[in-house]
């Protein structure tokens, strides 16, 4: 039976001229005498200015997000004391796409083994992990920039980095500069990646920038620090905040990564991946980066050293690998 | 009148939730009858006939079943691991911890310890207490209420419920962080009922343990009125030296057509197994004595060392060390 997604009575505090709502923008109810929701919390300024969204946790495993939208929260609570007439637009935060998901450590959606990333745009008459997917699009539908964070898996630590959609450069790129990062990663169009929240929102004309930051099962605060600033610079940009109002400025320049520059270093055999330096270091052809070793005996199995001068921007986190598994990233820096 | 909850708690993202539970009758003495179910998430079968039982209290408590009356406060918990109902889980779907190792539980203490210790305040009061679970998702067991070294009293109530078998087994250290082991301490009779297989409902022993329920209350008073069914008082007893368990030596893919609750004679097949790869027979395996099917494995996947099938015989197999396993 179709029953549209009902929407909890929001919950209203208006300071000065920022209102602060909550809301769900999924409500679906569950076998026993429970409903997943999930929820938004809403600022809504009023100068005129445009609405931007955060968005996370679609992944169950990816946690940094929902720690960037508490600081977000806490950040804009504090100017609705200090300044309400700096938000001149509305920030909507939906920290947690999969709820179900995040309270019982699991990637995809629970019962449905449903990649909800790989789900998009959804149908709201559709499987739960459908509906969930069409009632967040229709959330955000016509925002001018939905930042959709992400925090890679349990088995990669990520730096700070968008990841782009050729199709979509010429938009996105000027966004994602200004975003404080180190890195902005162009891809090429791939067929499975057309299912994702943000492929179905830049193709419908709803600008949205995919970051992936830390690891997953964790928060980074440093990194979290980095991302709040080139957010908050981005949005005053947009003119959803004051465009006199003193913020923090950018400190990173991400380079550009594509394709033909990014080189990936995968395991050679199983067992315990070593890392023998730093996440963000410059390297050079034949650094050594790690050693893959025997928890059966002693020496090393395999070596892993760096096939370019470059910059280390994936290092994996997760100490057991397979034959293939990916232990690290290297974004050449030479010129080619 | 709102609903009445063992306790209620706050969830990371997941709704705030509580765990209800229905209260029948009288409330100014103790409850003579506490039943529980769902501990483990993925165990159906109770859950359901639970809700069911209390529906059917319910309209007797309204007055709307005619000529049936309610003469005592009974206490129903159709499930106590809510979360892991929503997501088929047997564990607390959070911190994986199993809320039948956690008792008597901890008011202070991990998540599951608060929920153990709130169930076992809620029931510990009642004379009759009974834990209603399937076996777990491998496994299918008969309808049959388990006696762990139990009282003359407990032995002689078990008989009323009137189900297939009734089944005494020795306890076992992991077994004293079980409800059904900390209710041995506040005295009264206690039961643990094993009916059919998790992560499924299967009706017919959903339908025999329901009505198994309605013949316990019809035959200790607690509600008057209701006609029994002649068969379901087909009940038989097994000692402690009465259970044969069949552990395989081979591994690869079991099958069979029993249905659980059938006698067999000494020889009987019981099923087969083969290689998953070549298609080979690898083992036929057979009845070693006679007696009734009262268990047997619904997961074809066979590891060495897996149970294949429980036997419950007339003839003495002396005492047999039961397996750890992931039941009750």
């Amino acid at each position: 039976m179709h029953r549209p997604s009902a929407s909890v009575s929001p919950l209203r505090r208006v300071k000065n001229t920022m209102e602060i709502v909550q809301d769900s923008v999924v409500s679906l109810a569950l076998p026993y005498r429970e409903r997943l929701q999930v929820r938004r919390t809403s600022f809504v300024g009023h100068g005129g200015g445009p609405r931007v969204a955060v968005i996370a946790g679609i992944h169950g495993d990816e946690l940094e997000g929902l720690y960037v939208c508490h600081r977000l929260a806490e950040w804009l609570e504090q100017l609705g004391e200090t300044h309400p007439h700096a938000l001149r637009g509305r920030v909507d935060l939906i920290p947690a796409i999969n709820p179900l998901g995040i309270d019982t450590l699991e990637r995809f959606v629970p019962v449905f083994d449903a990649d909800l990333n790989r789900n998009f745009p959804g149908d709201t008459e559709g499987l739960l992990p459908q509906r969930i997917a069409a009632g967040t699009m229709a959330a955000l539908q016509g925002a001018a920039l939905v930042i959709d964070i992400h925090a890679s898996n349990v088995f990669l630590r990520e730096i700070p980095q968008v990841r782009i959609n050729q199709d979509f450069a010429a938009t996105l790129v000027p966004l994602a500069q200004g975003m404080n990062l180190d890195l902005i990663w162009l891809h090429g169009a791939v067929t499975v990646l057309e299912a994702t929240v943000a492929h179905s929102l830049n193709s419908t004309g709803t600008p949205c920038l995919v970051v992936e930051m830390g690891v997953g099962m964790r928060i980074t605060p440093a990194f979290t620090d980095q991302v709040l600033i080139g957010i908050l610079n981005v949005w005053r940009t947009l003119g959803v905040l004051a465009p006199d109002f003193a913020l923090p400025p950018p400190t990173h320049q991400p380079l550009i990564a594509d394709d033909w520059n990014v080189h990936y270093l995968n395991a050679a055999t199983s067992g315990l991946f070593l890392p023998a330096i730093d996440h963000w270091m410059t390297v050079r052809h034949g650094d050594l980066l790690g050693r893959i070793v025997s928890p059966q005996r002693g020496g090393t199995l395999a070596e892993v050293r760096s096939p370019v001068d470059g910059v280390l921007f994936t290092l994996r986190e997760y100490p057991a690998v397979y034959e293939g598994s990916l232990m690290a990233r290297i974004m050449a820096t030479d010129a080619h | 009148m709102t609903t009445p909850s063992l306790l209620s708690m706050t969830a990371p993202l997941r709704d705030h939730f509580s765990i209800p539970f229905h209260d029948f009758g009288p409330s100014g003495a103790p409850p003579r009858l506490a039943l529980v179910a769902g501990l483990h998430g993925n165990e159906l079968n109770g859950i359901f006939v639970l809700s069911r039982l209390a529906e059917f209290l319910r309209r007797i408590a309204d007055g709307t079943r005619g000529g049936q009356a309610l003469n005592g406060r009974i206490v129903v918990v159709p499930a106590v691991n809510v979360l892991g109902v929503n997501t088929g889980s047997r564990r607390w779907p959070f911190d994986k911890t199993d809320i039948n190792r956690m008792f008597p539980g901890y008011d202070g203490g991990e998540t599951t310890q608060r929920i153990a210790h709130a169930v076992l305040q809620a029931t510990r009061t009642a004379h009759f207490r009974v834990d209603v679970h399937s076996s777990n998702a491998d496994f299918e067991e008969v309808p049959q209420v388990r006696l762990y070294e139990p009282s003359e009293d407990e032995r002689g109530t078990a008989m009323l419920f009137g189900l297939p078998a009734v089944i005494e087994r020795r306890t076992d250290q992991v077994f004293t962080s079980t409800l059904g082991h900390a209710w041995r301490t506040h005295g009264g009779e206690n039961f643990v009922i094993q009916a059919g297989r998790a992560g499924d409902l299967q009706l017919p022993h959903c339908e025999r343990l329901f009505r198994a329920l309605v013949a316990f209350l019809h035959h200790t008073g607690l509600v008057s009125g209701v006609a029994l069914a002649a068969e379901d008082q087909d009940t038989h007893y097994f000692r402690r030296d009465q259970t044969l368990p069949l552990v395989s030596d081979h591994a690869g893919l079991f099958v069979s057509h029993h249905p659980v609750g059938v006698w067999l004679q000494a020889g009987a097949l019981i099923g087969e197994v083969y290689d998953g790869f070549s298609g080979e027979l690898q083992a036929e395996v057979r009845a070693p004595a006679a007696g009734m099917l009262s268990g047997i494995r619904r997961q074809p996947l066979l590891y060495e060392g897996d149970l294949i099938a429980r036997l419950q015989t007339r003839a003495s197999m002396g005492e047999r060390r039961e397996l750890k396993g992931q039941e009750q």
